[in-house]
């Protein structure tokens, strides 16, 4: 089902978290709101879940206008980030109590969630209770649980936060299963690009109460719109170096020159602008030479990670396959694909 | 503690601090089934006479059996009072979205703290008003409501350990507020309910200063006013009776205490009056 | 109005009500009652109207009125024809009436002229007769009950017609006998020797207690658990919380088992040859030495259970890290146990010390204030003036006043109990806004 947020405004007393943020999500899509804490993308989940109320704007649901719709009859499937599993009820009264608030049928209550354990592969642990499970285990039941009502929507809120890494990793391609196997429209909250560039159709990344680009996450990797949105994006992440726009080029802060493509377009000499550089895009090829000392290597096993500090001071990152004939502090000169440089102006824009 | 220090010393030294206590907790039960004679400190013969009063009511006193059902009628309303009162209460003032919630809430607060027992005069002269004085009724109600903003607070700070995560799954799961209280709210604090339960029970089985003012009626009296009335009366000295009801009257005590010490030491621990 | 508040509202209304209706009702009603004499002899509910004595001392020396009380006070004897319609009524022979008929007009200053005069009748009225006569006669207002200002002065206007407004206002506030307006008990307070006794006893008794036990032995008992076995460590905690959760009744009990002229101290001692007595009542030291310790052993187990608590809370390899460092036993207590319990010693201070304030049960059940009202703190006094004592004179009004006191002390002291332990994180707002 298709999600609508119009013209959302959402405020804690006297403070604007979020102001008129408009934001649409398609039907049997899966969305991340990908940012750092505090932008407001729980606040956003909270808006459409109905925990909170909107200060002003609509929130639509197909065609429905759900704005002042009490989060009960909603229709929308949550997993929390600690899961909120009942405590007190085994697994198959936790599945099972959306079902009975809605005053099904005992047989027909019994089949759906023997129907939906099934489907997130739990079966055999029906009768414990939540502190008998791992973390994963209670992570599958969260999901039969908000399922099991068939909601509208599913909302997932830093599923992935309390799991250990190898657990993360399976978690990740089991949620996307789910959600491809039911065809559920859903938005998953996070804060890891990693997560949300692995599990969504597309992003919506934000900042600062404001939805800064909407993309597919190869879209906006590549053409991010905002410094903001490059530094967030990839791992390693990106090196920025500040500097001023001169004629046909830029000049960073402690005197290295590089020329720019002729597809940028620069400011006047002298303003101010930031280049974006990624790991991949700095190395051995490239039209744009620059010399450095190596002042860190991180071995992560199939690549390594150069630290490389600029004359300036400036640092930029290398990331190549493994190779032996560098070491700490030795000089060198690579060069940077003059192509794939990301150039910002002084607001952080893109150019 | 740790292996460093010797612990003998310190057991030694509370030890001999808290022989007078023990002292006097070993004697109450020796008295109580022994005879000693004047100006002797150990007893001389085993007895039971001193029990007599559960079958013969001492003269000019209520039956004791009647006494004790008046405790345990007084201690078990109260206590069911506050119970069900502070539960609902408590959940409101930790949760809900009600009018006036910050000052229902500074109330409750400076009220917890509050020295009840200096209102006694004021209740004394309501309830007369009213005609509730000399009545079971009247000091259930009256104890209910003095020990009601303790419960409230003990509830309160409960139901603020429970995950907002487990209500608002509740309601994503389509459930009123008031099912998300009954039946995923009230099972998590269930500890909660237990402790408060058998404090404001023991809180009641212990009062003496209201049922002294309030209902000192012998049709009403309970067991602390039963037995105050008994020592406070010159031409009928016997300690060893006086042990006897006291020690009739303090079992139901240490027994619900030793058998749920975790659960109320929460609540003697947290800040209690007294 | 949304669910949850209707939900919020529906759930809270009992517990509201009750403790309006038992807990602010009073105490604003104490405020109310502080400012009244009403006492055992005035009754509680509205009272009458009666020139009793004592009213006619006060229309002497109150208002200066000397010759009004002395009318008033003079019976009066008057044959009229209401007297003998009651006559025929009451069942007199009818010659008597007849021939008193003759006298009609006829008054008597007292009871033994009018008498002397019905005996003298030709008809020879029986003594009976004669005083049922006299009685019929009796015009006088002395210690009749009115129940309205109107019949008072109805009453009065019969005897004498010609007095004035301000004198009938007199007339009528010195007879009233229910409970009245007054700052009187506050004046009172403020002049008699026994106020500040009580204030000084009170202050004896909250220091001495607080400092040497709820704080200082909680925190012997704390600490010294703290360096046991766990086993001996809740034996000793059990061993403490003994006078808590026993019944006052019966934990005062083995207190004066203890220490009454039969009782263990005096049999014990007896027998190093110092002769028995009530060694809590003997001497106001003495009934201050058990008082303490009374209230002593049960405030303590408190500030035990609240200090070990905090003490639960040191990281055990900071100990470790002071006995590596070479500190003694005092050190350790010193530099790493002590700052830990800065903060739960101010809790329990502030509790505890509006609760002492107030708590009175155990004072009154040992010594009842005694011997001589040397041990009668506040709350105790405030409890024998309203509520029991000897003469029977209750009195509520000065008894409220007294409560008032306590009462005022009381929200100050909660209220910065409030303010100390940060109220805002306890009303943070709710996160479901539905």
């Amino acid at each position: 089902m298709r999600i609508l947020l119009d013209g959302f405004t959402k405020s804690f007393g006297p403070m604007t978290v979020i102001d008129k943020m408009t934001l649409e999500i398609r039907d049997g899509e899966m969305l991340a709101l990908l940012g750092p804490s505090g932008c407001g993308k729980s606040t956003t989940l909270f808006a459409i879940c109905g925990i909170h109320k909107i200060s002003a704007g609509r929130i639509l649901f197909g065609d429905r206008d759900v704005t002042n719709v009490a989060s009960q009859q909603r229709n929308v499937g949550v997993v929390f980030q600690s899961y909120a599993l009942y405590p007190h009820m085994t697994v198959a009264e936790n599945i099972a109590f959306p079902l009975e608030v809605k005053k099904l049928k005992a047989a027909e209550i019994k089949r759906q969630v023997d129907q939906m354990a099934e489907l997130v592969h739990i079966e055999e642990l029906m009768k414990r209770r939540p502190a008998e499970l791992s973390g994963g285990q209670q992570q599958r039941v969260a999901l039969a649980r908000a399922l099991v009502r068939k909601p509208d929507v599913l909302l997932l809120d830093e599923p992935l936060a309390n799991l250990d890494s190898k657990l993360r990793l399976e978690m990740r391609s089991e949620i996307r299963r789910l959600q491809l196997a039911t065809g559920i429209t859903a938005i998953l909250v996070t804060h890891d690009q990693v997560e949300a560039m692995s599990m969504c159709d597309r992003i919506a990344i934000m900042n600062a109460g404001e939805i800064v680009q909407i993309a597919t996450p190869g879209e906006m990797y590549r053409n991010p719109r905002t410094e903001f949105v490059a530094g967030f994006l990839g791992n390693p992440p990106i090196a920025f170096l500040h500097g001023v726009a001169t004629s046909g080029g830029f000049a960073s802060v402690g005197g290295e020159a590089i020329a720019l493509p002729a597809s940028v377009p620069l400011p006047p000499p002298g303003s101010k602008l930031t280049l974006g550089i990624r790991p991949e895009h700095f190395g051995p090829t490239g039209n744009i030479p620059i010399r450095g000392r190596i002042s860190f290597i991180e071995t992560q096993g199939r690549e390594n990670l150069y630290d490389v500090t600029l004359p300036s001071g400036s640092m930029l990152r290398s990331i190549q396959p493994l190779r032996g004939d560098v070491a700490l502090n030795e000089e060198i000169e690579w060069s940077i694909a003059g192509d794939r440089i990301l150039v910002f102006d002084e607001h952080g824009t893109r150019l | 503690m740790t292996s460093n220090f010797r612990a003998w010393p310190v057991v030694l030294a509370l030890s001999i601090v808290s022989a007078p206590l023990v002292l006097m907790y070993v004697y109450l039960l020796v008295d109580t089934v022994t005879s000693t004679a004047p100006g002797s400190l150990i007893p001389y013969e085993f007895t039971l006479r001193h029990w007599t009063f559960l079958w013969t009511p001492v003269p000019g006193r209520p039956d004791i059996w009647r006494v004790a059902l008046n405790t345990l009628v007084f201690a078990t309303a109260s206590s069911a009072i506050v119970l069900s009162l502070s539960s609902t209460a408590g959940y409101v003032l930790s949760r809900l979205n009600v009018p006036f919630r910050r000052f229902f809430l500074a109330g409750v607060m400076v009220l917890h703290a509050f020295p009840s027992v200096t209102l006694i005069v004021a209740i004394f002269l309501v309830l007369q008003m009213v005609g509730l004085y000399n009545s079971l009724a009247g000091v259930i109600l009256v104890k209910a409501a003095l020990d009601m903003p303790l419960g409230i607070w003990i509830m309160k700070g409960f139901y603020d350990t429970v995950p907002w995560e487990i209500e608002m799954a509740g309601i994503q799961d389509g459930a009123s507020r008031f099912t998300v209280w009954r039946r995923l709210v009230l099972p998590q604090v269930r500890p909660a309910l237990l402790a408060l339960g058998l404090f404001a029970f023991l809180s009641g089985w212990s009062e003496f200063i209201l049922p002294q003012v309030l209902a000192p009626d012998n049709r009403v009296q309970v067991l602390s006013v039963y037995l105050a009335g008994l020592i406070a009366d010159d031409n009928n000295f016997d300690m060893a009776l006086f042990k006897s009801v006291g020690v009739f009257y303090v079992v139901p005590v240490i027994l619900l205490f030793l058998f749920f010490q975790k659960h109320l030491m929460n609540i003697y621990g947290g800040g209690t009056k007294g | 109005m949304n669910s949850s508040k209707k939900l919020g509202l529906l759930l809270i209304t009992p517990a509201a009500i009750v403790v309006v209706m038992l807990f602010l009702v009073p105490v604003v009603l104490t405020a109310v009652f502080a400012f009244t004499n009403m006492s055992t002899s005035t009754g509680i509910s509205g009272g009458a109207y009666q020139i009793s004595p004592n009213a006619l001392q006060e229309l002497r020396d109150h208002y200066d009125m000397p010759s009004v009380a002395e009318r008033l006070s003079q019976s009066g004897f008057a044959v009229d024809e209401p007297g003998l319609a009651a006559l025929g009524k009451a069942g007199i022979d009818a010659d008597i009436v007849t021939e008193l008929r003759g006298h009609i007009g006829e008054t008597f200053a007292a009871r033994r002229d009018a008498e002397r005069a019905i005996r003298n009748l030709n008809h020879r009225p029986s003594l009976r007769e004669v005083k049922q006569i006299s009685d019929q006669f009796n015009r006088s207002i002395m210690n009749a009950r009115y129940d309205s200002k109107a019949a008072l002065l109805a009453a009065v206007a019969s005897v004498m017609p010609n007095l004035s407004g301000a004198e009938h206002q007199a007339i009528i506030a010195a007879s009233y006998t229910g409970w009245t307006w007054t700052t009187g008990n506050f004046r009172r307070m403020a002049s008699i020797p026994g106020t500040q006794r009580s204030l000084v006893n009170t202050m004896v008794y909250v220091a001495f207690t607080l400092t040497l036990f709820n704080i200082g032995f909680a925190m012997v008992l704390a600490i010294t658990t703290f360096y046991m076995p766990s086993r001996a460590a809740g034996f000793f905690r059990g061993v403490w919380l003994l006078p808590r959760i026993s019944p006052p009744v019966i934990y005062v009990l083995l207190w004066k088992w203890l220490a009454w002229d039969t009782g263990f101290l005096s049999v014990f001692l007896g027998r190093f040859g110092i002769h028995s007595r009530n060694w809590m009542l003997d001497s106001g030291t003495n009934a201050w030495v058990f008082v303490v310790l009374i209230n002593g052993f049960v405030g303590a187990s408190m500030g035990m259970l609240i200090f070990s608590s905090a003490l639960q809370a040191i990281p055990r390899p900071l100990l470790y890290a002071s006995e590596v460092d070479g500190a003694s036993r005092w050190q350790q207590i010193w530099h790493i146990i002590m700052p830990q319990l800065r903060w739960p010693i101010l809790f329990v201070t502030c509790y505890q010390t509006l609760s002492l304030l107030t708590s009175f049960d155990l004072i009154l059940l040992s010594t009842n204030g005694g011997p001589g009202g040397s041990t009668e703190v506040w709350a105790l006094a405030t409890y024998h003036t309203a509520l029991n004592n000897y003469a029977g004179n209750l009195e509520y009004g000065y008894g409220a006043a007294m409560a008032l006191v306590l009462v005022v002390v009381g929200v100050f002291l909660s209220l910065a109990y409030l303010r100390l332990f940060n109220y805002r994180d306890l009303v943070a707002k709710p996160l479901i806004e539905h």
